[in-house]
């Protein structure tokens, strides 16, 4: 969770850093994941005709393409770049960090660029691959020579029945408590809910259903329309509900 | 399979087509190598700030900033459905709903904390505030990184994690959805524009105010306003006789409401003008078609009488201030000052019970009126200023308020001779309009001396006293101490004047100008040499001149 209203430092930002913001292809920033050391490649900066030109290198043993398959990586990524400068524009961009504790601002946009592979052989065969693992299909038919035996096989009784009997044989029949004891129970239920459906009501109470109906006929009254139906509230001079508030439990 | 090798291979071969037609390759003259790193391990996630570049945000200048996220989305749990303490509650509700949800397919979204917006707020409570709401999408075919500079002149590249978009919000008050569609409706008959905010303060303000005397008081203000507005519309003469006719079966039946009245019609009036000032010309090119809107006199609105009224007389009344606006180049520092005022004001003003104090009022209003039309440093002007000050000073307790309705009247009033005498005849009470109207007469030679005896009188006794306070709005006078205001040439005044700072002869004689004192320049030279001989000052000289000044 995020500390609330968290002061942003600003110190980078009155530094006035100009930072550079490059969109990279998607498989370049996988090969720079990759990189161990964190030296991914060389920048380079230069004029030619007037204009600045960058270019950036990638390193010889990031170019190692993983596939995924069965075809051995023959294809490489290529390792020339150029970067196509763009200017801002219409937008003013600044950058900010989100640690665990605090938010800093890191700078201003002042370049944006686009990060372009130089146009090869192996960027195309690159692309190639690419392009025939994203057109397979995610779901595949295939056909099977024998049929399939394993599932669904007759069962004399099933598992989670077997269970659930033993848990029935266990609990037992369930008895008849004192009639007070009984009555104490129903109205603390009441004192949390207004409305109880009578299943609820048996598995609060343990009480087999036709005794506690009764006692809820003595103390309770049944709505069987309305917006609570098929449920039981306790009978108006019993209830004593406040505005949502506490309740009083009212004894006879 | 085959098909799509196909497509495989003719895309391949458009590929191969595109590279040679981008062919590469240019010598360069001149490059820097830089080693760009990727760091692995920060915890830090970097994000994307977009402004957009018209909202003029620079980073460099906060102060400081705030940032948090907006959670105003979340649904606590359970908090949207009612939650009712134990009465009425069933058994095992919520189980219940979550279920019935299922089953019919509603999925709620998960409250993520990192999608919601982010909240910044720059320099603190008077800065600005921005939201920040993140734009998807941005990195599912492209990364961005972030590359910096490092110290050591490598690159260091960063993953960006998000984008978000910041845009600032407002904190000037917005009309509603319901409100605007209202105000859309009556786009074409609206003149005045402020007004409409105006209004809607107004509206605000009274029904905050428990009181109902405070909320009489607004809604009489407001008609005051719009009454006076209406008729003063069109033309002068009309204005005049309608206003003296409408207002004397003014709604203002209490006692000491004369004086309020006009006093509250200079108190809105200038407030409309404040108004009014930003959007005079637009007024003016529309007056055509408004002037006949405020009109109460068969007027066929298909709206409420109550809300029209108010509007359309706002309206007008804020029209009725575009001639005057124009000509008068008041500061609108003095009119800033003025609505806060002029609202204090109005209200003072009904709390006045003396009947003696109309004429003295006529007075303040009369010199309020000359000082107003008069923006030029003339004397006379200041004089004028700070008699009504000084009258204020003496009558009310706060000086400031008298330093207040001395600015408002400054810009109020209007700047020609023909517009102050509407105001002033605006009053229903003849008394004061007759009394206006003499001093009109009177007040372009001088103070007239039927009343400045009493009026210099008090100005004498009150002139150490004065104002300090007054002289802040008037602009105008570089001459206007806070000490000189004396209108005689006594020896008392020439003393003050040389205890606080050495004065030449001229700059004494500049003191006590002939207009003011009614003195020719001869007598004055006579008898002001007559005072300094008498108080034998000290000389002294100051850049080659002679400067007189006394010690205590």
């Amino acid at each position: 969770m995020s500390v609330k209203g968290q002061d942003v430092d600003l110190t980078r930002a009155k530094q006035n850093t100009g930072v550079w913001l490059v969109k990279v292809p998607k498989y370049l920033s996988q090969q720079w994941a990759k990189a161990s050391g964190g030296e991914v490649g060389k920048l380079k900066i230069g004029k030619a005709q007037g204009k600045t030109v960058v270019s950036f290198n990638l390193n010889e043993e990031l170019t190692v393409v993983e596939c995924s398959g069965e075809k051995v990586s023959s294809v490489r990524t290529p390792r020339e770049h150029p970067f196509a400068i763009q200017a801002v524009g219409g937008q003013t961009l600044a950058v900010f960090t989100e640690s665990p504790d605090k938010v800093a601002l890191e700078g201003m946009v002042v370049h944006r660029a686009e990060c372009r592979p130089a146009v090869t052989e192996s960027y195309m065969k690159l692309k190639k691959l690419q392009i025939e693992e994203s057109t397979k299909p995610l779901r595949l038919s295939q056909r099977l020579d024998k049929a399939v035996t394993t599932n669904y096989k007759p069962v004399s009784n099933h598992s989670h029945s077997v269970e659930y009997e033993k848990k029935k044989k266990e609990e037992g029949k369930r008895a008849r408590a004192d009639k007070q004891k009984v009555l104490e129970m129903l109205f603390s239920a009441f004192e949390k809910h207004q409305y109880y459906n009578i299943k609820d009501l048996v598995d609060i109470t343990k009480q087999p259903v036709i005794y506690l109906k009764e006692i809820l006929r003595e103390i309770g009254v049944y709505n069987s329309k309305g917006p609570h139906k098929s449920t039981w509230e306790l009978k108006p001079e019993y209830r004593h509900y406040e505005e949502g508030q506490e309740d009083e439990e009212k004894l006879e | 399979m085959k098909l799509s090798t196909q497509i495989v291979e003719e895309l391949y071969s458009l590929f191969e087509v595109y590279a040679e037609m981008t062919s590469l390759g240019s010598s360069s003259s001149s490059t820097t190598e830089y080693i760009v790193r990727v760091p692995k391990n920060t915890s830090k996630k970097y994000n994307i700030m977009a402004f957009n570049s018209g909202d003029k945000v620079t980073c460099s200048t906060w102060t400081q900033a705030r940032m948090e996220r907006d959670m105003s989305n979340r649904r606590i749990y359970g908090e949207e459905e009612t939650t009712e303490g134990v009465a009425g509650s069933e058994f095992g509700k919520k189980q219940r709903e979550e279920a019935r949800r299922k089953k019919y397919g509603i999925v709620s979204k998960e409250f993520k904390v990192e999608d919601q917006p982010w909240i910044l707020k720059v320099n603190g409570k008077a800065g600005r505030r921005f939201k920040g709401l993140k734009k998807g999408g941005i990195t599912e075919n492209a990364s961005f990184y972030i590359f910096t500079q490092s110290a050591d002149g490598a690159f260091e590249a960063f993953p960006v994690h998000a984008w978000y978009n910041f845009t600032p919000q407002a904190k000037h008050r917005t009309l509603t959805a319901e409100e605007a569609e209202e105000e859309w409706g009556r786009r074409n008959k609206v003149v005045n524009h402020f007004s409409i905010m105006l209004q809607r303060r107004l509206r605000e303000k009274e029904r905050g105010e428990e009181d109902e005397e405070e909320g009489e008081k607004g809604g009489k203000k407001k008609k005051k306003k719009g009454a006076r507005g209406g008729d003063l519309r069109i033309h002068d003469l009309e204005e005049d006789l309608e206003m003296s006719s409408d207002d004397s079966e003014g709604s203002m039946g209490e006692d000491g409401e004369d004086k309020s009245k006009a006093k509250k019609d200079k108190g809105p009036k200038g407030k409309g003008k404040k108004k009014k000032k930003g959007s005079d010309f637009e007024g003016f090119e529309d007056s055509d078609d408004g002037d006949f809107e405020g009109i109460e006199v068969d007027y066929m609105s298909d709206e409420s009488s109550s809300d029209e009224e108010e509007l359309e007389k706002t309206k007008p009344n804020k029209g009725e201030e575009v001639p005057k606006g124009i000509d008068e180049m008041s500061d609108s520092e003095e009119e800033s000052e003025e609505e806060n005022k002029n609202e204090d004001d109005a209200k003072e003003e009904e709390e006045e019970e003396d009947g003696k104090k109309t004429p003295v009022q006529v007075e303040k209003k009369k010199k309020k009126d000359s000082s107003g039309e008069s923006d030029s440093s003339e004397d006379s002007d200041i004089e004028g200023e700070e008699a009504s000050a000084l009258f204020m000073v003496k009558k009310r307790t706060p000086p400031k308020r008298g330093g207040g309705r001395g600015s408002a009247g400054n810009s109020r009033t209007g700047s020609r001779p023909g517009t102050p005498s509407i105001d002033n005849a605006a009053t229903s009470n003849t008394l004061r309009a007759a009394a206006n109207k003499l001093e009109q007469g009177k007040r372009q030679i001088v103070v007239s001396s039927s009343e400045t005896p009493s009026a210099k009188r008090l100005k004498m006794e009150l002139s150490p006293q004065s104002a300090s306070g007054k002289n802040t709005p008037q602009p105008v006078s570089g001459k206007s101490t806070p000490s000189s205001s004396d209108v005689q040439l006594t020896e008392d005044a020439v003393r003050r004047y040389l205890i606080r700072k050495p004065m030449t002869t001229k700059d004494l004689l500049k003191k006590f100008q002939t207009k003011r004192t009614g003195l020719s320049s001869e007598q004055t030279v006579n008898v002001l040499a007559q005072i300094l001989k008498r108080l034998n000052p000290e000389r002294k000289n100051i850049n080659d001149k002679m400067h007189f000044y006394l010690t205590e």
